[in-house]
């Protein structure tokens, strides 16, 4: 799966009837796996109720085409969730062997630290909210 | 399959019915780079399924294998592109020509 930011939506009339009620959602991933393109964008069925500027969780391939109760659907990405928050290991996002792509791109708004002490980490208010706009 | 490392965890309430009651893992993928192991800057999304923590070593399964990992009577309708499917105790790997295992702590 992917994380990304929702940034946008697609409008269609004329479509396959397939697609009919679905609506389309333009995704940012933070990152993703194996990038069959060279872009920075997935669209993504929305059947959740995302909304623009949210975090999601992105579901590619044959099962993100399930999500519509048919696999004839012309689906390959679909969100599957609304992220409340992400919780990374402390000190990951920013070690200097550039472990994580999130550090080159913008990190998601609901960033928490969280290492030794986790519960801690989250009490004393660590949250990230300057993550860089879309 | 990947292997990986379990950096961080995803938390969601608004979430497609078909996925509840999994834990998203965010795991960065390693290369293993003789017998130095690197991440490769890809962090992949998988769901738990042998209750890995931040820090543990684990192997990603994708597609058909990921539904394999939470196979059921109904497992048609689990949506799940990446699962975790084992933590990783030790790799064996090769070096001047002999075979080294590497324990993980």
């Amino acid at each position: 799966m992917i994380l990304g930011r929702m940034v946008g939506t697609v409008w269609a009339t004329r479509k396959n009837p397939r697609l009919e009620n679905f609506k389309l959602a333009i995704v940012r991933p933070y990152f993703w796996y194996n990038p069959s393109h060279d872009v920075e964008h997935v669209i993504a069925v929305d059947q959740v109720g995302a909304e623009v500027g949210q975090d999601v969780l992105v579901c590619v391939g044959q099962p993100g085409r399930w999500v519509a109760g048919d696999s004839r659907c012309p689906i390959e990405a679909s969100v599957m969730a609304i992220v409340d928050s992400v919780e990374i290991e402390r000190g990951t996002e920013n070690a200097p062997v550039a472990p994580f792509a999130l550090r080159s791109r913008f990190l998601p708004t609901t960033l928490v630290r969280v290492g030794d002490g986790g519960s801690t980490a989250r009490d004393a208010g660590l949250h990230e909210t300057d993550g860089g706009t879309p | 399959m990947m292997l990986g490392r379990v950096i961080g965890e995803v938390w969601a309430t608004r979430k497609n019915p078909r996925i509840e009651g999994r834990k998203a893992l965010l795991v960065a993928a390693l290369a293993q780079d003789g017998d130095r192991r690197t991440p490769t800057g890809e962090v992949v999304v998988a769901f738990d399924s042998v209750g890995a923590r931040i820090g543990h070593v684990v192997t990603v399964t994708w597609g058909s294998g990921a539904r394999a990992v939470f196979s059921g009577p109904d497992n048609r309708w689990v949506l799940v592109d990446a699962a975790v499917a084992r933590i990783v105790d030790a790799v064996s790997v090769e070096r001047d020509g002999k075979e080294v295992e590497e324990r993980e702590d």
